[in-house]
This record gives structure tokens, C-alpha cells and sequence, in this order.
């Protein structure tokens, strides 16, 4: 097909062919969000379920592929949907605009191959690992922060949100302070997506590490980590 | 020599949890430090004391998206 011919061969055929069973579901369409749902669609993956109870405001114009001015206040699921719809007709979007809750995480996630998270806050997050772990769904994290960066992989069981998250953390994370840019949010969620991909097509992704990356600079360091037996 | 997320570092005996963040310049307000994968909370920087060949992670508290 000539839409993905620019995917070969660093994409097989076959490989293409086997995206296109695969559904990913996408909890947030934000900073990380709307680039990770962009890349998804345009390799091929064939159904994205897009999460967010959010509508776009002035201030996610600085970062924020899918906001312009002139969808501000409507919804960003319905952003990410049209989005979709204009450069991949081929990849089924579901999108859900409400918020990740306990209650209705399961059903979020139920069918998908693999979650990302590309949320802005630390108790959703650990509410999607706790889930995506009940689920038996491999995450993708992504979080920035001003200049820096993080991506790692979760499988189900590892809680590597729980080693990155010290309890009694969930209000005072950096970005409250430092604010977050738009390279940094696109270069994080690119990565992200290549995490997501190499998992979907069991390729070797992270795997008890994290991706630090410090655009400042500009360096990136894998560090190992390993949960705290306890 | 301790190793300090993916580099090595001079280790001094008696060196705490506090002066390797000084010495580093790790300047976020919001920081996680784990010795040996053991978290070590912000009240015991001053008073945690590093040992030779310790595995020390340093991370940034972030959670925006």
C-alpha cells in the first residue's frame, strides 16, 4: 500500500500488516498525547482508543499538536478523532471524553494490546498502572517537565511508577514550576510511540529501565531500575 | 567510586546524601534519591551516609504530560 511505503523496511510487511490488528489505548491527548496518537496513526496502528475529559484552553497552545485557535474549548478527544480521520482514515478511533477513573479503567482497557500514558498528574497515572496490571497490559509512560523528559516501559507487575512516585509526591512534581515545552513533549512522546510500536510488534523495548532525557543538554541516559523489595 | 545513575563518582568517606547533591548540582526543587534501589526521603539527606561502591539513582520528580 503506498500510504505506508515509507515505512519499509525499517516496518516488514508483515509487520505492517500486524499493526493493523492492533489496539492501543491513548489516556490523555494533551502535550505527549496528541503526538503519540499522531505517530500511531500515521505507522498504521489499526485502532486507537483516545482518552481525555478535557476541552482545550489558551494556554495548551504552546505544546499541544492538536490545539489551535480555533478549537479552543471543545473537547480534545474529538480533536484527536478528526485528527486521525484527516491523515489515516484506515485506524478506527474510539474516543471517551471523561477522565480515568477506577471505575472505568477496565473497561477503558479492555481489548487493547497496550496502553500509553500521556497524563499530567501523578494519581492517574498510578490509577492507570494499577489497572493496566489487572488488565495484563503493558504501559508506556511518558512525562515531562521544562527541558527533561522520561520514558520507560511498564509491564504488568513491574510498578516502576511506584520507584519514579514516592508516596506523598503526588503534589509537588517540577512541571507545576517549570512548565513544559513543546519540543520536549514532541521528542518524549516520539519515543514513546517507537516504545509502543516495538512492543506491539515484539521487538526488544525498555525493559527495567527509564529513558532520561535532558534537552538542556542535551543528553539522554538509560538508567537501570529495579523495584524495592518490600 | 559509587556510581551514580549511569556515571561513576568519586566517593569520600563520610559523604552524605546532601553533599553528592551539592557536588553534582542537582538543583530541581523536586528531587527522588534511592541508595541501592532504598528510597531516602528529603528529611534524611543531611544524616544519610553513602557508602563505597553504592548504586545511587537521582531523578526528578515530573508528572506533566
Amino acid at each position: 500500500m503506498e500510504r505506508y511505503l515509507r515505512n519499509h523496511d525499517a516496518i516488514s510487511a508483515s509487520e505492517q500488516t500486524l499493526l493493523a490488528t492492533k489496539r492501543v489505548l491513548v489516556v490523555g491527548c494533551g502535550g505527549l498525547g496528541g503526538y503519540v496518537i499522531e505517530h500511531l496513526a500515521r505507522i498504521g496502528v489499526g485502532h486507537l482508543r483516545v482518552v481525555d475529559g478535557d476541552v482545550f484552553e489558551e494556554s495548551n497552545l504552546n505544546r499541544q499538536l492538536l490545539s489551535s485557535t480555533m478549537n479552543l474549548g471543545r473537547p480534545k478527544t474529538l480533536a484527536a478523532q478528526q485528527r486521525v480521520m484527516a491523515i489515516n482514515p484506515l485506524v478506527k478511533t474510539e474516543a471517551f471524553q471523561t477522565y480515568l477513573t477506577a471505575e472505568n479503567a477496565g473497561e477503558l482497557l479492555a481489548g487493547c494490546d497496550l496502553a500509553v500514558d500521556a497524563l499530567d498528574n501523578i494519581p492517574t497515572r498510578l490509577q492507570l498502572q494499577q489497572s493496566a496490571k489487572e488488565s495484563c497490559i503493558p504501559l508506556v509512560h511518558g512525562a515531562v517537565a521544562g527541558w527533561y523528559g522520561r520514558v520507560c516501559v511498564i509491564q504488568p507487575g513491574d510498578d516502576l511508577l511506584d520507584l519514579l512516585c514516592p508516596p506523598g509526591c503526588e503534589l509537588s512534581a517540577e512541571e507545576q514550576q517549570s512548565g513544559t515545552l513543546s519540543f520536549t513533549a514532541a521528542l518524549t512522546a516520539a519515543w514513546q510511540a517507537a516504545e509502543a510500536i516495538k512492543l506491539l510488534l515484539g521487538k526488544p523495548a525498555l525493559d527495567g529501565e527509564i529513558l532520561e532525557i535532558d534537552l538542556l543538554r542535551a543528553s539522554v541516559e538509560k538508567i537501570k531500575i529495579k523495584k524495592t523489595p518490600n | 567510586m559509587i556510581k551514580v545513575n549511569t556515571d561513576d563518582h568519586p566517593w569520600q568517606s563520610g559523604m552524605t546524601v546532601r553533599n553528592l547533591l551539592d557536588e553534582k548540582v542537582f538543583t530541581f526543587r523536586h528531587i527522588i534519591v534511592r541508595v541501592n534501589s532504598e528510597y531516602v526521603p528529603e528529611e534524611d539527606y543531611e544524616n544519610y551516609v553513602i557508602q563505597d561502591g553504592d548504586d545511587i539513582i537521582v531523578l526528578h520528580l515530573m508528572a506533566g504530560g
